[in-house]
């Protein structure tokens, strides 16, 4: 089993430019900040030469003009390795890994339900949590709406309907 | 197999007895599943998003009612990852009572969800007297937190409540009562030929599948894959409790009932001991209300597997960003392979297998992929729908 500072390492050499950040705030976390379009690479490298298959989950910020994601993988299920990337509000697109990671698929749904992002490549972004009648282009998760907002908008258009 | 037309079979959401409303819709060949499409969200309460709006101190009673099984590990979820951002380190007894109270957890966790499946598969004398056992652990939860299901005994930077040395026979002689129980009910289980009918080769999960997956949990360890957050990123006492990951390479429900079990002995073993060592100090530190800049993942075996919180903090005594992601959610791609080419009638089962959900097969609606035709069935006319099948081939 590599130690965390081996694994960055690792990762550095093999991926270079791919990598903009690294830290380890403390033992068995590594937080790592890619360039968007590397991620399919990144992932490929971690399943096939670090043998990291568990996917825990994926996580959605509103950084305000940009939405972060941050996949959290986990190191042999001890050392949780979290690649974060930026993407444009404006048009929030990105890559599925469902490809590589089966497990993903329900994570990115979440995701595109939540924050709009749009995952390309993935078999199936239905609604997964959000009721069917909840309008379309409202992402409760992005900070634009406060809680008694969404409440309102929501109690609106069910009035509508 | 071949009867001409794949129907489509929408299963749940509500149900009286449901604990977790769920839908899934079943596309069935005869009486053998050919495909399943997870619907949930039915319970999601934008509790993350509610979180944003609170300070830290209430998030710890929200986050204790993200769900009324597994309360403890959602708050020690949320605790530890608070404490991390704050730069606390919990004191040693602390982290003691906060893995007692996670076993204790555990045990009642398991015993219902055993007696859940052997309800599932027509075993309710089995069901009644599990659960009947199963009033010593809430008693003991009952005994040392107050309360029977939100336990509220975590807060950031420790515990609520001490475990007075006054206190530790009572639970030794409920464990001891429960630790022979459960000896007998493994007994039980491994020999009585209804249940090894119903369970063995049921609802099987590769170890391959389970990793690709990311199936977690006993739900993983039942496929014979080693791997638990306890272990492998220990938490609370974890690292100085010895205590051993139980596996089982059956992949199938009966593998899954047997891990369950097992735990709950190594549950009572890793409370004894933690009662005998436990550190003498405080249980609590002050902590601030306000929260520095920063983000941590925090990670915590639930009963039924890896639990993972993400938090980010901005300065104030509000959360920016909370994200929570519990087991369940993880194991649903595992269960819909499960399900993929079971009989009709082992649903129930298989679904109860990754704990907490069982179908609802009160009224389902058929509907015909050639003609396009929707009829609604209650159970009994299902049932007879299914006869008709199987004497057709």
């Amino acid at each position: 089993m590599l130690s965390e500072d081996e694994i960055l390492e690792k990762m550095k050499n093999f991926l270079g430019n791919a990598i903009l950040e690294a830290n380890v705030p403390r033992t068995r976390r590594i937080f790592i900040k890619i360039k968007s379009e590397t991620l399919k690479e990144v992932v490929s490298f971690l399943s096939n030469e670090l043998g990291v298959k568990h996917l825990s989950t994926i996580t959605g910020l509103d950084l305000g003009e940009e939405i972060e994601l941050i996949y959290h993988f986990a190191y042999k299920g001890s050392i949780e390795i979290s690649l974060r990337l930026t993407i444009p509000k404006k048009a929030p697109k990105i890559t599925s890994i469902v490809d590589l990671i089966p497990g993903a698929t329900l994570y990115e749904r979440e995701v595109h339900d939540l924050l709009g992002v749009i995952f390309e490549g993935h078999p199936d972004l239905s609604r997964l949590v959000l009721p069917e009648e909840w309008p379309k282009g409202l992402y409760p998760l992005r900070k634009e709406n406060s809680v008694e907002e969404l409440r309102k908008i929501t109690q609106k258009s069910k009035g509508e309907s | 197999m071949g009867y001409g037309s794949i129907v489509k079979v929408p299963f749940g959401p509500q149900h009286p007895a449901l604990k977790e409303p769920e839908n899934f819709t079943f596309e069935i060949d005869g009486d053998i599943i050919v495909n399943v499409k997870p619907r949930i969200g039915y319970n999601h309460r934008g509790i993350e998003k509610a979180m944003e709006a609170r300070t830290y101190i209430q998030n710890i009673y929200l986050a204790e009612r993200i769900c009324g099984i597994c309360s403890d590990a959602h708050t020690t979820c949320y605790c530890q990852a608070i404490e991390e951002l704050l730069n606390v380190e919990v004191p040693s007894r602390a982290k003691y009572i906060r893995t007692v109270i996670a076993e204790l957890e555990r045990i009642h966790s398991h015993s219902l969800w055993v007696g859940i499946a052997a309800h599932e598969i027509g075993f309710d004398t089995l069901f009644m007297h599990l659960w009947r056992d199963r009033e010593t652990v809430m008693d003991i939860l009952e005994f040392v937190s107050g309360n029977r299901v939100h336990y509220a005994m975590n807060t950031i930077g420790g515990v609520r409540r001490d475990i007075t040395d006054e206190m530790i026979p009572k639970i030794n002689s409920g464990l001891n009562f429960l630790e022979k129980k459960i000896k007998h009910y493994i007994n039980t289980i491994s020999n009585e030929p209804t249940i090894l009918k119903r369970t063995v080769n049921v609802g099987v999960l590769k170890p391959k599948d389970a990793v690709e997956l990311c199936a977690v949990g006993p739900t993983l360890r039942a496929s014979g894959v080693k791997n638990d957050v306890r272990k492998d990123d220990p938490y609370a006492a974890y690292d100085e409790v010895p205590f051993n990951v139980i596996t089982n390479d059956g992949c199938d429900v009966f593998a899954r009932i047997i891990v369950r079990c097992e735990e709950m002995l190594e549950s009572i073993r890793i409370i004894r001991y933690a009662l005998e060592h436990m550190p003498s100090g405080m249980t609590r530190v002050r902590v601030p209300l306000v929260v520095p800049p920063g983000e941590s993942v925090s990670r915590v075996e639930a009963p039924r597997g890896e639990l993972i919180h993400y938090a980010k903090s901005n300065g104030t005594s509000k959360p920016e960003r909370y994200k929570v992601r519990s087991p369940t959610l993880a194991n649903i791609p595992a269960l819909c392979k499960m399900l993929m080419g079971q009989h009709v009638a082992d649903i129930p089962i298989v679904l109860a297998g990754i704990d907490p959900c069982f179908a609802c097969m009160d009224r389902v609606a058929i509907i015909d992929l050639k003609t396009g035709e929707k009829k609604v069935f209650n159970f009994e006319v299902f049932r007879r729908h299914i006869q008709k099948c199987y004497r057709k081939h």
